[in-house]
């Protein structure tokens, strides 16, 4: 609850401020690049700490007719003000050691005068000015709940720069640079909002006076400049501006302005008038000039270019985020019974809504069987009057933590008592690639367990990468304990006719080997570009699903391999097919599951028909080190692939290839393989080698499992970071 | 007729000669501008010459680059913005409240002693303006002396250089 109170309002004040934002992110993006480019100019003076200003304000004084100001920039540029002979004023820059002019200084450019103004008020005079100082306010606000949705979604301040756990490209990116940017983007705009508060009285005034006895200056002794005693200890690196005496007035003194105060000078005797310090609110008004714009600091200033830069792309992804939430909610995901007359009661925890869909999966096809069904969110736990069954579908937040739609579920479960005794079932939607997989699915259970009128009629079920067939086996596995036949059913989100379909010619389609396999050979009758790892679409006459094959690439034709099932509508419809016959289809881009072009190593791991996109990839290697692990029941089930394996090791594509075969020899599964090559295998790891892994879900829970183990003994690597380092690439099925 | 039409080009000549060669001779006067304490955005000071009929002769000094503005300044803009000559060499930072600039204006030698004023006014966004803040009556003398304001300007000092 407190979390989406925070999701809320970043979500609202961000869409609410947005144009505004957008373009006062763009114009500051423009600005930031002044400071930089005036960097450019090397006019920057060292060793300011060494010259005292009685040297230069006497040696300025001798040099040109009169000398009104002198100033020294934040990037210690030495201006001064002078009158030359002809009586023309002129500014410019010096070098304070000679004396000698370096340049003049010119008028800022209009393109930048532009800029500004319109970031300041979007050339609606002080309307606008209204507008980008609430702005910035809000922007400081959404920062704010930003850092604080960063920190609970890392798991705390230390974790802050630990591992991200997002996988899709705009919440990854939001992150990512949230966590670099964040601050710079609080610190622009709260000195934005003090500027913006500053022009509007909304800060204490403050305003230095100096005051002196009148009449007191009359009579003095002069002395020699260089003795001054207020200004010999002065160097010019403490200056930020010396305003000479208006005129020999002995009331026309020096005004000197340091870092920190304002000091008064006699002109004649050098004596200190008055001094008086800047008040903190002209402090804090100068610092925030200076760190909002950037000026006199290069460094300082690519920052900030580069930080509201990065503001264009919060906008860009939390949109596109929303967007994509939205567009998911739009299926309404309802059951027609009442809590208190369903027989089957079905809770959910989904953080992004996608485990909701696999919940109404579920419950439609209890529905289709006439059964009374209330599908709701954990959060809605309440007691329940003719219930048997309770269900629970959740995913796991963070580091373990419930997830948006289940933050309430534990303690109103704890309050709550049940009217009669369930059974139940928890499955958990998570990724085995986290060390927190599923865990707040287990807290549930574990809770489950510990309730009398609780009976778990199933141990937890977890599910992996929201993989719709491991699903559907625990679907058919609960239906099996309560005779009901489960059939899920599809929504309309699965059922793809987005995409365009191609007219395939049939090649060549082998006989059928003794594991029900066979190779088929298409070509696409139009040009269309795939790639191996893509997949091919076939939906069979009859059928409203399309089934999936991965696509091998030999000699720009695809090549599949495809396992008959006995029941498998597709499987059998294609391999009826002839040769010369025509079929359609579709191509569908997978570039997870792409070869990775600048990985040393590549380790390809495979079981029955998951080898097929790695031959395609093999024969197209240029350099790269491929090692090949393959599983199958026999020696024998490998004959249809045997050729493209002996032409890829004659032609010195693949650097090793292993078999291990369950029903022979020494009856081991391709895991066992990785087994015997850990050392191989954590070395090339170590060193960027890619692992790829296609085939079976069960195979790749044994992998996963495996590698996970050997890297847990000898590495300081996880799974995680294989992840995260693009290591690891899965199409399992 | 035809001897008045040759007449032209000589004409154009001589009154083409005479501009360029008799340039105005001008004194140059330091003026040091002091604003009273107020917050908010810098002043816009426009120093302007003002002749003996009360009307706008020529603009000496105007503090604030940024045109958009400049229409805000009304009795000047009338005067300066029908034409809108080109200022970028009179033109300079505006100062905001409590702060002090000295400018250098180059003042028509005989404008001085001859009933020319000079005219100080000033306009800051949403606070006010004023279109005499501070006007006198240019003399030798008074290019010497400190006049105060009655707007944003506490006083305005000159001095010939």
């Amino acid at each position: 609850m407190i979390r989406s109170i925070w999701r809320y309002s970043h979500l609202i004040l961000a869409v609410s401020s947005s144009i505004f934002l957008l373009l006062a992110a763009v114009t500051g993006t423009i600005l930031a690049v002044e400071p930089v480019s005036n960097a450019t100019k090397d006019y920057s003076i060292e060793g300011l700490n060494e010259i005292s200003i009685t040297q230069t304000i006497s040696g300025l004084k001798s040099k040109y007719m009169e000398v009104l100001e002198l100033e020294i920039t934040p990037s210690n540029y030495v201006v001064a003000s002078i009158l030359t002979e002809d009586f023309e004023s002129k500014t410019i820059y010096i070098d304070p050691n000679d004396l000698s002019e370096l340049g003049t200084v010119e008028d800022r450019a209009t393109f930048f005068n532009f800029m500004t103004n319109f970031h300041r008020s979007l050339f609606l005079k002080s309307t606008g000015r209204i507008f980008v100082g609430i702005v910035s306010f809000l922007l400081c606000l959404i920062a704010i709940t930003g850092l604080i949705l960063l920190i609970k979604r890392q798991g705390g301040w230390l974790k802050l720069f630990g591992k991200i756990k997002e996988r899709n490209f705009e919440q990854r990116y939001h992150v990512i640079l949230g966590r670099w940017f964040l601050m710079p983007i609080i610190i622009i705009s709260a000195t934005g909002v003090f500027l913006s508060a500053e022009k509007f009285e909304l800060t204490p005034s403050y305003s230095i006076q100096h005051t002196w006895k009148e009449n007191n200056y009359d009579e003095f002794e002069a002395a020699e400049l260089s003795d001054f005693p207020g200004l010999k200890k002065i160097h010019l690196n403490e200056v930020r501006k010396i305003v000479f005496p208006f005129s020999e007035d002995p009331e026309d003194f020096y005004q000197i302005q340091l870092a920190n105060r304002e000091i008064l000078i006699h002109q004649f005797t050098g004596e200190i008038v008055s001094e008086q310090k800047y008040p903190f609110v002209q402090l804090a008004s100068m610092l925030s000039m200076q760190l909002h714009t950037g000026e006199g600091n290069p460094i300082w200033a690519i920052i900030l270019f580069i930080s509201s830069g990065s503001i264009l792309f919060f906008m860009y992804s939390g949109f596109a985020m929303t967007l994509k939430s939205l567009v998911k909610k739009k299926p309404k995901l309802t059951t027609t019974a009442d809590k208190d007359e369903a027989e089957y009661i079905i809770l959910v925890g989904s953080e992004t809504g996608k485990t909701f869909d696999f919940a109404y999966r579920f419950s439609k096809s209890l529905e289709s069987h006439d059964k009374l069904v209330h599908l709701s969110s954990l959060n809605e736990y309440s007691t329940y009057n003719n219930a048997k069954h309770i269900i629970i579908f959740t995913a796991t937040y963070g580091d373990g933590d419930a997830p948006a739609s289940a933050t309430k579920f534990l303690k109103k479960f704890k309050q709550v008592e049940p009217k009669n005794p369930v059974d139940c079932t928890v499955v958990g939607f998570g990724s085995m690639l986290y060390p927190n997989y599923c865990s707040y699915a287990e807290d549930i259970q574990k809770e489950l367990k510990a309730h009398s009128s609780f009976k778990s009629i199933m141990e937890l079920t977890k599910i992996n990468e929201q993989s719709f067939e491991q699903f559907r086996g625990w679907a058919n596995n609960w239906g099996a304990k309560n005779n009901i036949p489960v059939h899920l059913v599809l929504l309309d989100s699965d059922i793809i006719s987005r995409k365009r379909t191609v007219k395939f010619k049939v090649l060549d389609i082998s006989e059928v080997n003794i594991d029900n396999t066979f190779l088929l050979k298409l070509k696409p009758h139009k040009h269309t570009k795939f790639k191996s790892g893509d997949l091919i679409g076939f939906t069979p006459p009859n059928a409203r699903r399309e089934r999936l094959y991965s696509i091998a690439k030999i000699d720009g034709s695809i090549l599949l391999s495809i396992k008959k099932h006995e029941f498998g509508k597709c499987s059998n419809y294609l391999g009826l097919l002839k040769k010369g016959q025509i079929i359609d289809g579709t191509i569908e881009k997978n570039t997870k599951f792409h070869f990775p072009s600048k990985a040393p190593t590549v380790i390809m791991i495979s079981n029955g028909t998951g080898i097929a996109p790695f031959l395609g990839m093999i024969q197209n290697n240029k350099n790269t080190s491929i090692h090949l692990f393959w599983g199958g029941r026999s020696a024998q089930s490998f004959n249809i692939y045997n050729s493209y394996a002996k032409d890829a090791l004659t032609k010195k594509k693949i650097e090793s290839f292993e078999n291990a075969f369950s029903r022979e020899g020494e009856q081991i599964y391709v895991q066992d393989l990785l087994l015997k090559n850990r050392e191989f295998l954590v070395n090339a790891i170590e060193n960027g080698a890619v692992i790829m892994i296609c085939g079976s879900i069960n195979m790749q829970n044994g992998v996963i499992k495996v590698i996970d183990n050997i890297l847990e003994e000898t590495s300081n690597l996880t799974l995680g970071d294989l992840d995260l380092n693009k290591q690891l690439k899965i199409d399992c099925y | 007729m035809k001897s008045l039409l040759k007449f032209i080009p000589i004409a154009t000549l001589v009154f083409l000669g005479i501009v360029a060669f008799n340039k105005v001779e001008t004194t140059p006067v330091k003026c040091m501008v002091q604003l009273i304490n107020y917050s908010g955005e810098g002043a816009y000071i426009i120093t302007s010459l003002i002749n003996p009929e009360g009307k706008y002769e020529k603009t000496l000094y105007v503090q604030g680059e940024d045109s958009e503005w400049y229409s805000d300044i009304p009795e000047w803009w009338k005067f300066y913005g029908k034409y809108r000559p080109n200022i970028d060499a009179i033109t300079g930072e505006t100062i905001a409240g409590g702060e002090r600039s000295i400018i250098l204006l180059q003042i028509p030698t005989e404008k001085i002693d001859a009933g020319y004023s000079i005219r100080f006014e000033t306009s800051v966004e949403d606070k006010a303006y004023h279109k005499q803040d501070v006007q006198f009556e240019l003399t030798s003398e008074s290019i010497k002396s400190k006049v105060e304001g009655n707007g944003f300007i506490r006083y305005v000092r000159m001095m010939p250089q």
